[in-house]
């Protein structure tokens, strides 16, 4: 608003041949980078709607081949993913609500070292943990399990649910529960019936936030999938390494894609797009 | 208010009004202590699960994985021999010198490259809500969906890129540039400018634009004020993100192996070929360690940066 005001008071500015040539370059730089950001999305709905692997801009070769050939080791795949993520996102949860509970409420010593800890799988480079991970899960019979992958994934998304169930609980004030527990509530209704309630909007977009992370990860757990448990990414990850680029996992890619979108909109819809702007997602290749 | 108050620790009950009786005063004080030793053990009890999994999903894999990389893979003695044949080992070397100087000239040019445009985004709001999920979509995808368009982009006969270049007559012959170091580098640019520009803009919406104003009523230009004052105060965020991107690369795995050429440019293929193919996982394990303390040590002199840049400056 500042600027407008400015930008109307201030005398008109007179367009010089230097000024315009700058700005025709920094338009065209936007415009190239909004291309470079796009193109791997185009790119790939493009090749899934033509089944092939040349793209081409005529519309006569669209169609939904490609994604009715995406054979049912792809969708088991594909359901796997769902069902670890949303296993290990409410396995998050429930370990991280009462742990940032007890940390925040109790005022404990130990409070930082606590943080710092859980940040650890987040911090070492998921290459590393992977690797570690098969080490000791071989041994345990939890490689190739779905066990293995949700405890990995559980590990990997505590630091998430605890940083935001911490910041939600610190922004709450204790009055509510002591008000609670005054009038003779013990701990666990105070907390069923007058915390959960208040910190429950946080705590499901801390949720969505993490599922989102458990949907992409890939390193962590390329050395402990196997045949019976193959995420989608570690599954289009060998197939390409494999077999080279498939009509049906660019199919499947697209459907990735769409998985996407659809948490953006939610999340814009739900805080404003403003809120991603500043988020620290961190997204490992 | 604090009277009723149990989890107000030690300190604080001192300041009790004293009880009317002398022996109810000791008694008193037993019970409550003894309560609030419970409500400790309680709330520690809280942070069990949390601390379990931690241990046994990372610290002890972990440990495990530092113990036995200096553990001789046969007789069980310990020593630093892998750490010293990795070391010592040119091949080694010169990956891990190709795979920093990968990471570190991808960091700088994502940077440059993301740096106006985030600060476009940071100060346009119509502009930002338009272009913000160009930039946040790609950040939810598993990388190896970005690895698929840059095939589809740079493949040598079928490629885009090729084929809109050779129809052009820019190209004689195809470029085959994919599976090999140039075509890591753009896919691990791609994926640096992404974070550049989301982590930045966040960054320069943070920094007030009257400060702006003000150098530039003070007669500075937009563009020197622009590296005066914005970019310095914006330099806790630079940082944080060139971290960010730096040890994202040089830990990698995806984009290596998908557009592997014949020699690997990659620190992290070394690590897995040892560990699944060589059947060496002892001196895999070492050559892990050195590439987390690597990536760790940058994001530790990241921290350290900031602690001592972020002395007076507000950092989310």
């Amino acid at each position: 608003m500042t600027a407008m005001s400015d930008n109307s008071i201030a005398p008109v500015r007179r367009w010089t041949g230097f000024g315009l040539l700058g700005k025709g370059l920094f338009i065209a730089y936007l415009a190239l980078m909004l291309a470079w950001l796009l193109f791997p999305i185009i790119l790939v709905l493009l090749a899934s709607f033509q089944g092939k692997l040349e793209v081409t801009l005529s519309a006569s070769d669209f169609g939904f081949e490609a994604y009715k050939s995406i054979p049912p080791a792809y969708w088991e795949a594909f359901w796997f993913t769902i069902r670890t993520a949303l296993s290990a996102t409410l396995l998050a949860l429930l370990v991280a609500v009462p742990a940032a509970w007890g940390m925040v409420r109790g005022k404990l010593k130990g409070h930082r070292l606590l943080s710092n800890l859980v940040l650890i799988p987040d911090v070492v480079p998921q290459l590393i943990l992977g690797i570690a991970l098969l080490t000791v899960f071989i041994p345990l019979h939890l490689a190739n399990s779905f066990a293995g992958v949700l405890l990995a994934l559980t590990a990997l998304s505590l630091s998430t649910g605890l940083r935001f169930t911490e910041a939600l609980l610190t922004g709450l004030p204790d009055e509510y529960e002591q008000a609670a527990n005054t009038l003779g509530a013990n701990r666990l209704t105070t907390f069923r019936l007058i915390t959960l309630p208040l910190i429950a909007p946080g705590l499901a977009i801390a949720a969505l936030f993490i599922f989102m992370q458990n949907l992409v990860t890939f390193e962590l757990l390329y050395f402990i999938a196997g045949p019976n448990a193959s995420p989608v990414s570690v599954r289009l990850f060998s197939d390409i390494v494999d077999r080279g680029v498939l009509p049906y996992a660019v199919a499947m890619a697209g459907i990735l894609i769409y998985v996407a979108i659809a948490f953006y909109t939610i999340v814009a819809i739900v805080l404003g797009p403003k809120y991603m702007a500043g988020s620290v997602m961190s997204r490992k290749g | 208010m604090t009277d009723l108050n149990p989890t107000e620790q030690g300190p604080g009950l001192r300041t009790l009004p004293p009880p009317v009786e002398a022996f109810a005063d000791d008694e008193g004080r037993i019970i409550m202590q003894r309560r609030i030793r419970r409500e400790k053990i309680f709330y520690r009890l809280c942070t069990l699960p949390a601390i379990l999994v931690t241990f046994l999903v990372a610290i002890v894999p972990l440990g495990l994985l530092i113990f036995n990389s200096f553990r001789n893979q046969r007789t069980g003695v310990l020593s630093f021999e892998y750490y010293i044949a990795t070391l010592g080992n040119a091949f080694f070397l010169r990956t891990l010198t190709s795979t920093i100087m990968m990471a570190f000239g991808v960091t700088v040019i994502a940077i440059f490259l993301a740096l106006p445009l985030a600060y476009t985004l940071a100060r346009r709001t119509l502009l930002r809500n338009f272009i913000m999920p160009v930039i946040t979509i790609p950040r939810m995808l598993p990388f190896v969906v970005i690895g698929y368009a840059m095939i589809l982009l740079l493949a040598p006969m079928t490629g885009v890129a090729n084929k809109v270049l050779l129809g052009l007559g820019i190209l004689s012959q195809p470029a085959f540039i994919l599976f090999d170091w140039p075509g890591q580098a753009i896919a691990f640019s791609y994926s640096g400018i992404v974070i550049a520009t989301a982590v930045l803009t966040g960054v320069l919406m943070s920094v007030d634009p009257q400060l702006e104003d003000a150098s530039v009523s003070l007669g500075a230009t937009r563009l020197r004020t622009f590296f005066v004052v914005t970019i310095p105060l914006a330099m806790p965020g630079i940082i944080a993100a060139s971290a960010l991107i730096f040890t994202s690369i040089v830990t990698s795995y995806a984009i290596p192996v998908m557009l592997n050429g014949r020699v690997p440019y990659m620190i992290s293929l070394l690590v897995s070929a040892n560990l699944l193919t060589l059947q060496q996982p002892h001196l895999a394990y070492a050559q892990a360690v050195i590439v987390s303390l690597l990536a760790i040590g940058v994001t530790a002199a990241a921290q350290y940066v900031l602690l001592r840049y972020g002395q007076g400056g507000r950092k989310q």
